[in-house]
């Protein structure tokens, strides 16, 4: 009797500390946010003189007839950004979790040195590749191509490293083994049981990979030089392309609006994050 | 490691292992291997300048290399990378575990808990760029919000961005505040792959919360954890636009430069040292392979270690064995 | 295995739709324009509204010069060449020199190989020395690029603080007592001081005049040259610090507009600048829009201590513009950067009245056009700021660049930054600048 009593006392103080910190946490995610949004109605020389305020101006109108004469169209950004992501993401996922199956669920000769290589991948620096990744491109006439932006995706080795990590411990190779017997082909077994047991895995690499891919700025804006491929946030940039005249207002309501698709595909995902998925089919 | 699945009734399912890599192999080769090895081959060059595309070996063809590591810069650049690394990691990592241990337990009912989940992640969502030009102006000087709580403390204001450390401290706070959240959540989705029958068997055996944690959560999470490390290590060593942005290149006397910029500032402002930058492009590449390595050996399962040991002495005993046979 | 055939099928059929769609923009009749800013492209729009029968339509790239993107994509496109090369291409104050003296200069074209009469339409439009300085190509003597603003700064003060502490708010009068020269400059901050304002808002202000009044630019023979001029900028900096002559800030930050409001720490008499500061940034930051608001109407420019300029487009075209596109080219430029008259860019510029009445007046290159041009600003308390722009343009010094000076800049101001502060000493700043540039850029 006395030990629970002990535990309760002891939790009582531990959950205050919980919420304070939980609370404290989640202030500090929304405020960037309400900054941005309270600065898409405050006009450029509010922002200029205070960038940090929580109160809303009355500006909004005034900044969206300031974007309508620049070369920012949301429509057509939004839909390149939305091409552009969603391949990149469908690529990543899919392709990272079928490398990441053959890593685990088959024993062949290459697996362990093609996985060391992937793990080297991984950690070659991005910022000097990319002079080589743009020549090439240009030498083959992939810029202002999309492809050129979604297809680097399917080899994602992050990504395949997490499914990899996450599969070893998940996936019940016996199951496997027991879908063979039933007479089904390896590629549909991975299709109709490995994908369904890594959902949780996939649905939070689908969040990271998408919000990269649609944040990126420095690839996009090199490879695409069109007007009519431009992304949502290169258009944003050219917002600010001259330091002596920016126009911080309608710049930060650009960036909302660039926003609010990704917090939108977000939300919608995060349910896997909230409910973390029973994960059925691990019970044997 | 499991061992695979070798063979159903003599069926041999290796060549499945090649066909499914197929797609990663392909676009690898295709996208990330030229682009890599071209990056190796400028290093041993004397690639520089925009419009230069023909480039000759060095005689010696370490030059580029030495004169690297030489550069009183990129030592300070590498310091300052693994300071602001390390400074972010530690405190990133220590938040995300209590977060995991309080987010995955069974008994204990959080209010608003998926409330909080999602509002962890959401510092992530928003650009660099963005969070780099808010943080600017909160440390602003010698006007902004938080020299405004300095004066109202009766101190002077105070120039967050000229003193070394505070500006070290600022950006390693921002890198800890954009990535604790998806930390927390790799960390959550590791936990709950763990086979629930394991807390309900130990729940029984009467284990409490903290037993539970530290004898089955940790030890299953294992593979997450080296997860997270390594990308973390090298997402840290590559660390590039929060400190490029929040600072333009680096910050009064090179206090917040890291290593990216540095390449950047090399390869794409002002003389296009190509050959130089690739060439610290690649001594990066093997730090970060060698600390990689070191985190894998230290984080290594012992039993599959000792497992694929014995498996690799059986073998040589069964050689040499077969040898002596014919000899 | 149906599926991942089908899957690899619809990929490959995305594939080429994408890039017919990408083939499908380049015709006839199409000029393309690289440009940093949608100014340029802009114009160009308007003058083909004007010139209904001009025949030629405009494909502008736009790359902004934020995140050092926008020269490394114009030096691939132009390296590249073909029919998608940009035909005609702007190029910033910064780093206008690679393009008309650095290393891209061979790709832009002599305006005389276009067929302009280069030495008498310079002379009729009385083009301001400095930007023909920067726009000669030293290999050839070919002039390759010209400006259609003209960017001589003056000394932007606060009238009621010229009253306050010398009794008068003439700008002839306020030109004498701020200068000539640094001496004069800081015996008026001590005047400025004993009455609690300070004379300008942050070191970075007095940067842009202390830069254009050196000898020598940042480089000498391939090596890093230190002009005694901009060396003594430490002590400038430093004796504005000491002395509490200014509030500290840094140039495009909240606390620098801040003291256009006049809401800084002690109130700032004044900004050095040229007519653009005025109308892109002051106007807006003084707090109002009719004098009697704010600081609005409470300012007025006088010839500054040191001549200088800052910032400023220059045009340029390729010299592999394809035969039958070069007249129209030609036709452009020349409209932009060198036309006088009153249907010109420059005419249209200088008077605010590009898009219809009422725009923001600026100075241009071309002092035959603003001889007829009327600079009177209400923010100016209705002083005319061509009165004081025209000749500041005159002390410009455009023969002390260098491509790299956006970069060695931030490294130089930043050194001066930590010795102000205290941090380091001067022998230290000066040894750490060099070091940086010799690390980072490989010049000695």
């Amino acid at each position: 009797m006395t030990t629970r009593m002990d535990i309760t006392a002891r939790r009582k103080p531990a959950n205050v500390v919980l919420y304070v910190v939980c609370i404290l946490l989640a202030i500090l995610s929304i405020l960037p946010f309400w900054i941005m949004f309270a600065n898409a109605t405050r006009s450029t020389y509010q922002v200029q003189q205070q960038a940090i305020s929580l109160i809303p101006s009355s500006y909004l109108l005034d900044n969206l007839k300031v974007l309508s004469g620049k070369t920012f169209d949301p429509i057509v950004g939004f839909i390149n950004s939305l091409i552009i992501s969603t391949g990149a993401t469908f690529c990543a996922v899919y392709f990272s979790t079928l490398t990441a199956y053959a890593l685990v669920a088959y024993s062949w000769r290459m697996r362990q040195p093609f996985f060391t290589v992937i793990m080297a991948v991984m950690m070659i620096p991005t910022q000097v590749t990319s002079i080589g990744f743009y020549q090439f491109m240009y030498r083959l006439h992939m810029t202002n191509n999309f492809l050129a932006l979604i297809l680097p995706s399917i080899a994602a080795p992050a990504t395949v490293f997490f499914m990899r990590q996450y599969m070893l411990p998940t996936l019940s190779l016996d199951m496997v083994a027991s879908a063979r017997i039933d007479g089904a082909g390896e590629f549909r077994i991975f299709n109709s049981f490995v994908i369904p047991v890594m959902k949780p895995a996939m649905a939070t690499q689908a969040i990271f990979t998408f919000v990269t891919s649609w944040n990126s700025l420095f690839m996009p804006m090199i490879l695409l030089t069109r007007k009519e491929n431009y992304t949502m946030p290169i258009m944003v940039s050219l917002l600010k392309g001259d330091i002596y005249k920016t126009e911080y207002g309608a710049v930060y309501l650009a960036l909302a609006m660039s926003v609010l698709p990704l917090l939108v595909v977000y939300f919608i995902l995060s349910k896997y994050i909230i409910a973390g998925v029973a994960l059925g089919s691990v019970k044997e | 490691m499991q061992p695979g699945v070798k063979r159903i009734k003599g069926v041999s399912y290796a060549k499945y292992g090649y066909l499914f890599s197929i797609p990663f192999v392909l676009v690898f080769l295709f996208f990330s291997l030229y682009p890599t090895l071209y990056t190796a081959v400028i290093g041993f060059t004397d690639l520089k300048g925009v419009t230069t595309t023909s480039f000759n070996f060095l005689k010696d063809p370490f030059a580029n290399f030495t004169g690297i590591l030489n550069n009183a810069t990129f030592q300070k650049s590498f310091v300052n990378t693994l300071v602001i690394w390390i400074i972010n990691f530690i405190p990133q990592l220590s938040l995300a575990m209590l977060l995991t241990y309080w987010f995955t337990g069974r008994a204990r009912n959080i209010r608003g808990e998926g409330v909080f989940k999602v509002m962890f992640y959401m510092p992530n969502i928003i650009t660099a760029a963005t969070v780099a030009i808010l943080f600017a102006s909160i440390f602003g000087y010698p006007v902004g919000p938080v020299n405004s709580i300095l004066k109202a403390f009766g101190l002077a204001s105070f120039d967050f961005s000229t003193s070394p450390w505070a500006s070290k401290l600022i950006v390693a706070f921002i890198q800890f505040w954009m990535w604790y959240g998806y930390t927390a959540i790799i960390l959550i989705s590791g936990v709950l792959g763990i086979n629930p029958e394991l807390f309900e068997s130990a729940e029984i055996d009467g284990a409490s919360r903290g037993q539970a944690f530290f004898r089955i959560t940790l030890p299953c999470l294992r593979t997450i954890l080296l997860f997270t490390l390594i990308t973390s290590l090298i997402g840290g060593l590559n660390m590039f636009e929060i400190p490029k942005l929040f600072n333009w290149n680096g910050g009064p006397a090179n206090e917040t430069m890291t290593t990216s910029v540095f390449v950047y500032a090399q390869a794409f402002s002002g003389t296009y040292l190509y050959n130089r930058a690739a060439a610290a492009s690649m001594i990066m590449f093997l730090i970060i392979v060698a600390l990689s390595a070191i985190v894998f050996y230290l984080m290594r399962d012992r039993y599959e270690a000792r497992a694929n040991r014995q498996a690799r002495q059986a073998k040589r005993a069964l050689r040499r064995a077969r040898k002596g046979a014919a000899a | 295995m149906k599926k991942f055939v089908s899957l690899v099928l619809a990929l490959c059929l995305l594939a080429s739709l994408s890039v017919l769609t990408s083939a499908s923009a380049a015709g006839g009749g199409v000029i393309n324009l690289y440009s940093f800013t949608d100014e340029v492209p802009k114009m160009i729009e308007r003058y083909i509204e004007l010139h209904p029968d001009f025949g030629y339509t405009v494909n502008a790239t736009i790359i902004a010069t934020t995140d050092g993107l926008y020269q490394p994509a114009l030096d691939q496109a132009l390296a590249a060449g073909g029919a998608e090369a940009p035909d005609m291409y702007c190029a910033e104050s910064a780093f206008v020199l690679k393009y008309t003296q650095g290393d891209m200069s061979g790709y832009a074209a002599a305006y005389a190989d276009l067929g302009i009469d280069v030495a008498t339409v310079v002379k009729a439009a009385d083009i301001a020395q400095y930007t023909i300085d920067i726009g000669t190509r030293p290999a050839d003597g070919a002039l390759a690029g010209l400006g259609y603003q003209a960017t001589g700064g003056a000394f932007i003060y606060r009238r009621s603080l010229a009253k306050d502490t010398w009794g008068t708010d003439d700008p002839a009068e306020i030109a004498k007592k701020i200068g000539p020269g640094w001496d004069q400059f800081f015996k008026a901050a001590a005047d400025l001081k004993a009455k609690g304002y300070g004379i300008v808002s942050g070191d970075g202000d007095v940067w842009h005049a202390v830069e254009n009044s050196s000898e020598q630019g940042w480089i000498v023979d391939g090596a890093l040259y230190l002009d005694p001029a901009r060396e003594a900028f430490l002590d400038i900096a430093k004796q504005l610090k000491d002395n509490g002559y200014h509030n500290d800030t840094r140039d495009w930050t909240d606390a620098w507009y801040a003291d256009m409001k006049g809401i800084g720490e002690q109130p700032v008499f004044g900004f050095f600048g040229p007519a653009w500061l005025i109308n892109y940034v002051m106007a807006g930051n003084s707090g109002g829009t009719k004098a009697g608001e704010g600081t609005y109407g409470d300012w007025a420019v006088c010839e500054p201590p040191i001549g200088f300029f800052w910032g400023g487009t220059w045009v340029l075209a390729n010299k592999d513009v394809a035969a039958e596109k070069q007249a129209a080219v030609a036709e452009l430029v020349n409209w932009i950067t060198l036309a006088d008259d009153d249907q010109s860019l420059q005419y249209f510029w200088a008077n605010g009245t590009l898009n219809g009445e009422g725009g923001t007046k600026d100075t241009v290159a071309s002092g035959t056009v603003m001889a007829k041009s009327n600079g009177e600003l209400d923010f100016l308390g209705g002083q005319n700021m061509f009165d004081v722009f025209v000749p500041a343009n005159q002390f410009a010094n455009g023969k002390n660049l260098t491509q790299y000076d956006e970069s060695i800049n931030n490294l130089w101001r930043d050194q001066v930054r930590q010795y102000t502060a205290g941090n380091i000493s001067r022998d230290e700043a000066i040894a750490a600048f060099r070091q940086t540039v010799s690390d980072t850029m490989g010049i000695d």
